[in-house]
């Protein structure tokens, strides 16, 4: 997030430099495009006026010059000759020193323009206060400098164009710090309550509202799961000391031996399927549990050809007819998560196998998939395989007396965050894929 | 000392039921009479079971967890500041957090309900059993005509003796232990070398053969310390269940 927050932050800095670079370069056009503005005074510029005031004084007319404008010639000896519109206070005989003075200045204060022809000097003069001027006077080695000079002054507008940048987008970035953060909480859907200050508090409150909407959601839903999976715990807790009761009475008839064969047997029924039941709500339990993430991972480092060695042997003990081949190829196989949970997905798994088909064979096939740092572990039979429907359906509690064994191994190996694949392949194979510590 | 001395003085022993279910309770307290037990109390409340425990000297607690007033946990733990008796915790509450809770408090089993009855009889015997093991009583293992001292590393043949390495005692107690079932190769090389066994497993192999020379009358088709094919081994005694 921090990065993002300095990309953004960067990119501002640019976008800043940038633009005042191009603004200098578009005032500095438009400042030299306006540098004179003599001609907005009046339409024509001095230089026009006085070309008409000669060509009026040559052909013996009355010069058409703007009102509040006035012209005079002054001969070569320094006396005006010839005048229009000259105010009371411009002299009348002029010195070399005087016609110095006024040159590109003023005369009594009055802005000059002055054009020379063989017979004397024309001047122009605009009333007083219209026009300002200034003298600049540059170097040829001003002139010289001047490339060095431009790339220097770039530079340095450059400089202070993104240190003040930096300096006035501390606020900005605070804003975007405080929106960055709260998108990611956002995202984690962890409580949210943000200081609504700033250019972006719009933003900030809304998203203080949409925290505590996401919260009241996730509030309402974990207490849903909650009452759902306690509610079967409950139920499940409940069961299990009338079953109890139930196959305690059933072991006890059965120490009877006036039974019949037909009586021992259904007695024997009794139990088995109170065990049935007891196993059957052990699986609901887990099974919701897995759903609504309330079974806490214990995770550790399993061996996995240990745990399979000790499932498979497990079964055996358990079951004289079990025929369980093992095939490890990766002995240093390690794999992280819960070894209990793990241990009882395998063992479900095989055991499905060796209960619900006789004589039949299971191969268990262990092998580390190196490119992709996985175990794989495939379970295969040559039993009779396993309905489609129970396949299609792996990954929900079924609604039918399918048991529960397969759909709690798949939500296990889910669980932590492994794959489970299924299929009938000349009998039920099932491959489950584990990331590799 | 004869094992049927020491069966009778576990027999002897008292043993306390708690369960608020009296239906329950009574089915166990047959149980255990049928199997040969003498001196069964039974509690509804954790209030009763104190006062029991406090006029009696009991050997074994048979404890529910949820009790009226109180947790089987909590009256444990009460019983533990006062006397050594093992404890045996048979309740509806099968979450592993539970049981992992229960055996941590020094509990010597966990029994989740339902159970069968026969089980939970076996299991009782076989904590008393581990508990008061009588001073002088000696494990022997009876292998066709060879008879296996564990306690003094010896096998007695009909030729004479043969003296069991550190090791091979250390294997056949573990073998032993679970006798009549299959062993994997990885809790044997646990059980000698603890928990760096890595790469003992040829080690184990020769342990077993040289063992089998000793136990077995043609070591070449063992009968007793069969092999279970990449698993591990079964130390097979006829006639003999494991206590499970």
């Amino acid at each position: 997030m921090k990065k993002t927050i300095i990309k953004i932050y960067f990119c501002f800095i640019i976008i800043s430099v940038i633009t005042s670079i191009i603004l200098l370069i578009l005032n500095f056009l438009t400042f030299a495009l306006t540098f004179s503005d003599e001609r907005k005074v009046y339409n024509a510029t001095p230089q026009k006026m006085l070309e008409e005031t000669v060509n009026a004084y040559e052909n013996g007319r009355k010069p058409d010059i703007p009102d509040g404008t006035w012209t005079i010639l002054i001969s070569t000896y320094g006396n005006v000759i010839w005048s229009e519109n000259m105010p009371e206070d411009i002299p009348s005989s002029y010195s070399i020193n005087d016609v110095a003075k006024m040159a590109k200045w003023f005369l009594n204060d009055y802005p000059v323009y002055l054009r020379t022809e063989e017979y004397g000097l024309f001047v122009l003069g605009y009333p007083k206060n219209a026009v300002g001027k200034y003298d600049m006077e540059y170097s040829m080695a001003w002139f010289d400098s001047l490339p060095q000079r431009i790339v220097i002054v770039f530079a340095v507008n450059v400089i202070i164009a993104a240190i003040l940048a930096c300096m006035l987008s501390t606020g900005i970035y605070k804003n975007i710090k405080t929106v960055m953060l709260g998108i990611s909480s956002l995202r984690n859907e962890t409580p949210l309550n943000l200081k609504e200050k700033g250019f972006l508090r719009v933003v900030v409150k809304n998203m203080n509202k949409t925290s505590q909407k996401i919260q009241y959601k996730n509030d309402v839903i974990k207490r849903r799961d909650n009452a759902r999976a306690n509610w079967i715990a409950g139920v499940s807790h409940d069961i299990r000391t009338p079953l109890s009761v139930i196959s305690g009475c059933a072991e006890e008839l059965m120490t009877n031996e006036k039974l019949t064969a037909d009586e021992y047997g259904k007695l024997e029924l009794i139990t088995a399927q109170t065990m049935k039941i007891k196993k059957l709500v052990g699986d609901l339990n887990l099974i919701s549990s897995l759903e609504y993430d309330m079974q806490p991972l214990k995770m550790t480092d399993i061996k996995v050809c240990f745990l399979l060695r000790h499932v498979a042997s497990d079964i055996i003990n358990s079951s004289v007819n079990a025929d369980i081949e093992l095939i490890l190829n990766d002995e240093n196989a390690v794999v992280r998560g819960d070894e209990h949970l793990i241990e009882r997905a395998v063992f479900n798994i095989i055991n499905n196998s060796v209960v619900h088909n006789e004589s039949c064979k299971v191969t268990i096939t262990e092998r580390i998939i190196k490119s992709d740092n996985l175990v794989e572990i495939e379970i295969r039979d040559n039993g009779t395989g396993v309905e489609k429907e129970v396949i299609d359906n792996i990954g929900i509690i079924p609604k039918t007396a399918h048991g529960l064994g397969l759909p709690v191994a798949y939500r296990i190996i889910t669980a932590h965050g492994g794959n489970f694949i299924a299929e009938n392949d000349n009998g039920f194979c099932v491959t489950i894929i584990l990331s590799c510590k | 000392m004869s094992v049927v001395i020491v069966m009778k003085e576990i027999f002897n022993k008292k043993i306390l039921i708690v369960d608020d279910e009296t239906e329950l309770l009574k089915l166990l307290k047959n149980c255990l009479l049928r199997e040969g037990f003498y001196h069964i109390y039974t509690a509804s409340t954790c209030a009763e079971a104190s006062i029991i425990q406090h006029e009696n000297n009991i050997a074994l607690f048979v404890l529910d967890v949820n009790l009226p007033d109180g947790s089987g946990f909590d009256l444990y733990r009460d019983f533990k500041a006062v006397t050594d008796s093992p404890a045996i915790f048979l309740t509806a509450r099968g979450e592993d957090s539970d049981r992992v809770y229960g055996l941590g408090l020094g509990a010597d089993d966990y029994i989740v309900k339902p159970f069968l009855m026969k089980e939970f009889a076996l299991r009782v015997l076989a904590v008393l059993k581990r508990t008061y093991k009588i001073n002088g009583e000696t494990v022997c293992i009876q292998l066709s005509d060879r008879k296996i001292d564990l306690d003094n590393a010896v096998v007695n043949t009909p030729t004479g003796e043969t003296a069991l390495t550190a090791k091979e005692v250390m294997l056949l107690r573990k073998l032993n232990e679970n006798k009549n079932r299959i062993v994997t190769n990885d809790a044997l090389c646990l059980a000698v070398w603890g928990d760096d066994y890595y790469g003992y497993e040829n080690t184990l192999m020769v342990h077993i053969r040289r063992l089998r020379e000793k136990t077995e009358a043609n070591p070449s088709k063992p009968r007793h310390i069969i092999t279970a094919k990449g698993l591990g081994y079964k130390l097979v005694i006829e006639n003999e269940k494991n206590d499970y």
